[in-house]
């Protein structure tokens, strides 16, 4: 958070209408006696519906089958059963009160996809008519407490599992690579019907409990010295700097040295940590490194491309007092692919452990933390102290007090059975329990409880112990800190649940929400692994992809010189565009982060997310993204020239890249992608058998077809259209950036024209005349897609049709806020499925 | 023969388009490093009789069918199509079938779809449900029907691999949840077995980490450590256990029967010995697609020669896969190609990459053919590797006559060199009768109708 800005979530309305005020609000939760929501005015068919003739049929009949009848009858009664829907042999109540057809009828009519193209609209009251009773006789949703749904227990993933252990124990434990992939659903992996436990994966939780307690607990209270010297303090020859680091390049002789004063003599353990980093591409380019101990070598080795990989060296060494020298010395022995490689070698550090005789030995770090008295002599009082000490570290692991439990005992006895074994210490017998602790269910799974106070028979609110998780697993991807948990043991969390918030957002952790959330809504994540060849796309812009095919047969054919000719000729074209490197990519994806956590700390529009004027980018993007005057790596806020249609997230790199293939565009893949995260209306998928377009490449009078072309097949084939009519403008709308996001005026060699329309009738002539578009037309939408998307995060599970009340009232929010974020975000965590549980069939802790 | 470690294989890879990696591409033969020597098998030379293995290998998208199948009317006397004639080698251990048909994966009433029903129908024969995440529903894999059998005879009842590293964020196929194409085995119809990627895990886990000299020991420490550990944990989950419900309960019990598996296995390893390959273990997943393939396929065959287990699965890639194949030329993705629309240039390609798919395969059933076995036969000879894609014809997604091939004789139990046009069937009835082979008798599996029967 900027100093000196203020958020403004005190511009927060309670979600409904009234001037009810946030203490008035506060007060309410805090008493745990009010719905959540105040009820919304009863509608018209509400009011009515006491009587028996305005039973749920009773309104169809009466109210809804008119509107039917008069719209939709066309195609969809009166013997017309298109889209397999025929109102008109709705007969037994069953069938008429079917869920299913309902929500499609409700999305539809809502995203002004039915009636179809060319059809009258329903108008505002036939519209407010079905819709209530859709919602509230269909669905059968009481608006004054609406059900919460079923959230399966979740357990860690391997995102959440990192940040946890590292908030509880300090260790930074590469999940990433030790964990299989989480299975996602519906979009997202931190969804509990999801994520299993296999076999394996148990082994590798009780191995990595067993690793992480090793490194976190000292088991001594004295031991060696450690010193680091940073990679930083290394200074010579070509001694470069790169993200605060000490870089030395593959393709330049380099030679830096660093000092290390030694107070006292004795045996000391020097450890060097080296880093190879080299861009997205692999580069042939090689380099020998000599490391130097006073001038002594200790490590000789050649180093080729490594995508990011550390290497460490260790020597033991006798020394005096007094100065000692370490060097590093880096010769290039094979050439670059590249002018200048793109191999880095990082210098990390230097650790130097000694003297590492017992009688120098000092205070081991953090053994306090762990171990804060002094061991007691008595079996009893040991265990005592082990009880103590398991039982408040299990209470944080746990993010719950153990209340009349014998957990702390339980753990003091497995702790006891290592220690009182020959040859163990009492920290050992610690540790190991403290390794169980980790590999517990009720570490690993997030089990919640509901108050102790249900609200009626079927929904309760969730204790404030289990709302404290749901909102650090919501806004950090972590466990509680001891605020959120100091608040909740004492029942104050839900009365501070604003300020708690807002505290939350202004604290670095909640980048991980910008991160996770993005990530995988917008597919952020992927843009630095997708596979993507920038070659064939930009020889495709030049209308220059027949090289391709012609070297490829030239080198099958073993003819070097035509081979030679056509890679000078291909490179030459190629090198007229910037570079799709390692960290461009990185860049793309901090940029889609960054925006989102802009928007959410600033409490900006969320509609910003389609159309501003401003993005993220350092010094690599700006290139990239031919922006001029931005020097250095650090990701930074610019306004973009007033022409620019860079602005909002879906002209991003990392949008751009993720919805194309390997080698071109996609225009359906990124219509698809507008209208599945941003309108909520992604068209079924193609039916079976019908094979995926767009191959209908073949030149044409011996020109090769634009996509724009090959594409119009959809347009010509009837089955296609429905589905393809809705999809293919808008991608076609994003032509000018091709495969790798970069800007492009031509594909072929051929202009490109951006202009389309919309199904819902509205003609743009640019992507920036689009965005604006989505932004009023389809306002709606996309606050309902977005908040049914963070919805659905935040509670780990699929929206039901039931949640279309929850999502109504966040959406009402946004419209009375201006779209502010605040109100999405409020809104999603004063919703009754965050906020509260289905009291049957819930899961229960332990106490 | 030379062992290199993959972090100096990665070291020298140049994934630009280079003179050699084209030629090597194209060549027939693949230079790989391998993790084995043709040398005996190292364990059960005490039991007089030689296990049989089975394993199913999974590729994605189908396969170009012209390309693939042999001509002619079967038979012994059948010759290689262009698709699979990098297995000249090991043609007289080879069956190729074909009228092996997976139905439940065709769109039926879930529309489409048809790249997760392959993955997640492939070995467990059913129709798999239609859910982007609430109630995930296939069946119990073929795999481990087999190894809840007979899986305590080897100190892994099972292994499963796979070479995706990198998953695609966001949804997965037409509104299926990720989990069917991303696992091929499943030990109950909600729990997937989520497969190992990278070799280096997948090496310790069987050995042991560290030095060749400690791996054992090391093995044997953590087992023990970690006994006391699961201990404390099952007794922790049980008490949990009366509380829950519904499917809170469900994944109670995948943690309850995962924490079981491992102590079983603990068990079991204390009664077995641990081998100790002569080989050094890999230095994590290589950069290189095709490096990587080549030692999750090494993986496997130490796990079979070791028998540290005779059941696993190899997820090559996931169904749907769109991984482009630069060494070959191959810009484009593969899913995106095998929508050909007949053009004869992208079919091209995709043949291309079938080949490059079966060169791999190749190149493994070569070592399990080198690798003899206490009575004088080879590894192959003892296993069933069953190779192919639960869809047919990519372009049209169909999941008739799938592209099959099964290497071995799982003992004796097949008589392979032999082109088998079957008539149509289920391709469950032929896991029946590998299941037989295994020794153990399975009486139906998914949408079986009998055995296997040409």
């Amino acid at each position: 958070l900027i100093e000196g800005q203020e958020l403004v979530y005190s511009t927060i309305r309670a979600i409904h209408g009234a001037p009810s005020t946030r203490a008035r609000f506060a007060i309410a939760l805090g008493l745990m006696s009010a719905a959540l929501f105040s009820a919304p005015a009863p509608s018209g068919t509400l009011t009515e519906k006491a009587s028996a003739e305005k039973s749920p049929v009773g309104v169809y009949q009466s109210s809804v089958l008119p509107i039917l009848e008069d719209h939709c009858y066309e195609c969809h009664g009166d013997g017309h059963d298109k889209g397999k829907v025929a109102f008109d042999r709705l007969e037994t109540d069953d069938q008429i009160l079917k869920t299913d057809l309902w929500l499609r009828v409700l999305l539809n009519t809502r995203a002004g996809l039915m009636p179809a193209e060319r059809k009258p609209r329903l108008s505002a009251p036939e519209q407010a008519t079905l819709e209530n009773w859709i919602k509230y006789d269909v669905f059968g949703i009481d608006p004054a407490s609406p059900d919460p749904g079923r959230v399966t227990v979740r357990r860690l993933n391997r995102v959440e599992y990192r940040n946890t252990v590292k908030d509880l124990l300090g260790v930074d434990y590469n999940t990433d690579h030790e964990f299989p992939p989480d299975d996602s659903g519906f979009g997202f992996d931190n969804i509990g019907d999801a994520l299993t436990v296999s076999p394996m994966l148990m082994e590798k939780y009780v191995a990595a409990a067993q690793s992480v307690i090793a490194q976190a607990v000292p088991l001594e209270p004295r031991k060696p010295a450690q010193n680091v010297v940073p990679g930083v303090a290394f200074n010579g020859t070509n001694a470069r700097s790169k993200w605060e680091r000490r870089q030395l390049i593959f393709s330049e002789p380099a030679n830096v040295a660093a000092t290390y004063h030694s107070v006292l003599p004795g045996t000391y353990r020097v450890t060097l940590e080296l880093e190879v980093n080299g861009s997205y591409n692999p580069d042939p380019g090689r380099a020998r490194v000599v490391s130097r101990v006073d001038g002594k070598e200790f490590m000789n080795q050649e180093f080729g491309y490594f995508d990011e990989k550390t290497f460490t060296f260790e020597t033991t060494q006798k020394w005096t007092a007094g100065e000692h020298t370490f060097s590093v010395a880096l010769e290039p022995t094979a050439p670059s692919g590249k002018k200048e490689t793109i191999v880095d070698l990082f210098v990390k550090n230097v650790t130097i452990e000694g003297p590492l005789e017992k009688e120098h030995w000092v205070a081991a770090e953090n053994y306090d933390r762990f171990f804060a008295r002094a061991i007691p002599k008595t079996r009893k009082e040991q265990r005592a102290y082990a009880t103590e000490l398991l039982t408040s570290f299990a209470e944080r692991a746990y993010r719950r007090p153990l209340r009349d439990e014998d957990t702390g005992a339980r753990l003091a006895a497995l702790a006891e059975a290592t220690y009182t074994q020959k040859g163990n210490t009492f920290q050992q017998g610690v540790a190991h329990a403290m390794a169980a602790v980790l590999a517990s269910p009720r570490f690993l799974f997030r089990l919640e409880a509901p108050a102790s106070k249900a609200l009626d028979t079927r929904f309760a609110e969730v204790d404030e112990c289990s709302l404290a998780s749901r909102l650090s697993y919501f806004l950090w991807s972590t466990m509680p800190d001891a605020e959120l948990m100091a608040l909740a043991e004492r029942g104050q969390l839900r009365a501070n649940l604003d300020a708690q918030v807002r505290r939350m957002l202004a604290d670095p952790r909640a980048d991980q929400l910008a991160r996770n959330f993005t990530g995988q809504w917008l597919q952020a994540r992927d843009v630095e692994g997708i596979a993507s060849n920038p070659r064939d796309i930009i020889l495709r812009d030049a209308g220059e992809e027949a090289i391709l095919g012609d070297l490829f047969a030239a080198w099958k054919a073993q003819d070097e010189k035509t081979a030679k000719e056509l890679a000078a000729r291909m490179d030459a074209i190629v090198d007229t565009r910037p570079e799709l490197t390692k960290d461009v990519r990185s860049a793309m994806r901090e940029e889609t982060e960054k925006y989102f956590a802009w928007v959410m700390r600033e409490n900006r529009p969320i509609t910003e997310f389609i159309e501003s004027n401003y993005t993220f980018v350092n010094e690599d993007l700006a290139k990239y993204y031919g922006i001029a005057n931005v020097q250095g790596e650090e990701m930074r806020r610019i306004t973009l020239p007033k022409d620019s249609p860079r602005g909002g997230m879906l002209t991003q790199g990392s949008a751009l890249l993720v919805t194309s293939n390997p080698d071109r565009t996609s225009p359906v893949k990124r219509g698809l992608f507008v209208l599945a995260n941003f309108l909520g209306t992604p068209p079924p998928p193609p039916p079976a058998n019908v094979p995926a377009l767009e191959a209908s490449d073949a030149p044409h009078n011996g020109v090769q077809p634009l996509l724009r072309d090959v594409l119009k097949v959809h347009r010509e084939s009837p089955m296609c259209a429905s589905c393809h009519n809705r999809m293919d403008p808008i991608g076609l709308a994003f032509e000018n950036f091709n495969g790798v996001g970069l800007w492009r005026d031509t594909e072929r060699k051929q202009s490109i024209a951006a202009d389309g329309s919309l199904i819902t009738g509205e003609t743009f002539h640019s992507v920036t005349e689009l965005k604006r578009i989505l932004v009023t037309g389809h306002r709606q939408d996309f606050y309902r897609t977005l908040t049914a998307k963070l919805l659905t995060y935040a509670t780990g599970r699929g929206m039901e049709f039931y949640d279309v009340e929850t999502i109504d009232r966040i959406v009402k929010g946004l419209d009375d806020n201006d779209g502010q974020f605040s109100a999405l975000l409020m809104g999603v965590i004063e919703s009754a499925p965050f906020q509260k549980m289905r009291t049957q069939a819930t899961m229960t802790v332990a106490n | 023969m030379k062992r290199m470690l993959t972090r100096e294989m990665a070291a020298q890879r140049h994934e630009s388009l280079s003179r050699r990696q084209v030629l090597r591409g194209l060549g027939a033969s693949i230079a790989l490093p391998t993790l084995m020597s043709a040398s005996p098998a190292f364990a059960n030379s005490a039991s007089k009789k030689v296990p049989t293995r089975m394993a199913f290998v999974y590729v994605p998208n189908g396969a170009i069918p012209a390309a693939w199948w042999p001509a002619g009317e079967g038979g012994a006397d059948f010759a290689l199509s262009p698709t699979l004639a990098p297995l000249v080698n090991v043609r007289k251990s080879l069956q190729v079938i074909s009228g092996l048909d997976c139905v439940s994966a065709e769109a039926g009433p879930d529309g489409a779809g048809d790249h997760a029903r392959a993955g997640g129908t492939f070995l467990t024969g059913v129709r798999i449900k239609k859910t982007a995440g609430s109630d995930i529903k296939a069946g119990v894999s073929l795999d481990q029907v087999v190894a809840n059998e007979m899986g305590h005879k080897t100190r892994f009842a099972s292994l499963e691999l796979t070479c995706d590293v990198v998953r695609k964020s966001g949804e997965c196929d037409s509104g299926y949840a990720c989990a069917y194409e991303y696992n091929l085995s499943w030990t109950s119809p909600n729990q997937p077995l989520a497969p190992e990627n990278n070799p280096q895990f997948a090496f310790e886990r069987l050995f042991g980490e560290g030095a060749r000299h400690e791996r054992v020991a090391n093995l044997k420490r953590r087992e023990s450590e970690q006994h006391s550990i699961l201990d404390y944990v099952l007794e922790d989950a049980k008490s949990l256990d009366a509380k829950l419900d519904g499917r809170d309960r469900q994944k109670l019990d995948q943690y309850l029967t995962s924490v079981r598996e491992i102590e079983q296995r603990i068990a079991v390893s204390r009664t077995m010995p641990v081998a100790n390959p002569d080989v050094d273990a890999p230095a994590g997943v290589p950069a290189n697609y095709s490096d990587h393939v080549a030692l999750m396929y090494d993986m496997l065959l130490l796990a079979f020669q070791t028998d540290s287990t005779r059941i696993g699965t190899l997820l090559v890639a996931r169904e749907g896969s769109n991984r482009p194949f630069n060494d070959i030329g191959i810009s484009s993705g593969h899913h995106d190609l095998t929508h050909h629309k007949n053009n004869p240039e992208i079919i091209e390609k995709v043949k291309l990459i079938d080949r490059w798919y079966i060169e791999h395969l190749a190149a493994f059933l070569e070592k399990m053919d080198k690798t003899e076995e206490a009575d004088g036969q080879s590894l192959l000879h003892h296993s069933m590797i069953l190779y192919g894609s639960g869809n047919a014809d990519g372009n049209r997604h169909t999941h008739v006559n799938l592209p099959l091939v099964l290497a071995g004789a799982g003992g004796g139990a097949f008589k392979p060199g032999r082109y088998i046009k079957a008539r149509s069937q289920p391709l469950p009835n032929l896991f029946l009768s590998m299941a037989d082979a295994m020794g153990t008798n399975i009486p139906s599996h998914g949408d079986s109708t009998g055995r296997f029967t040409a």
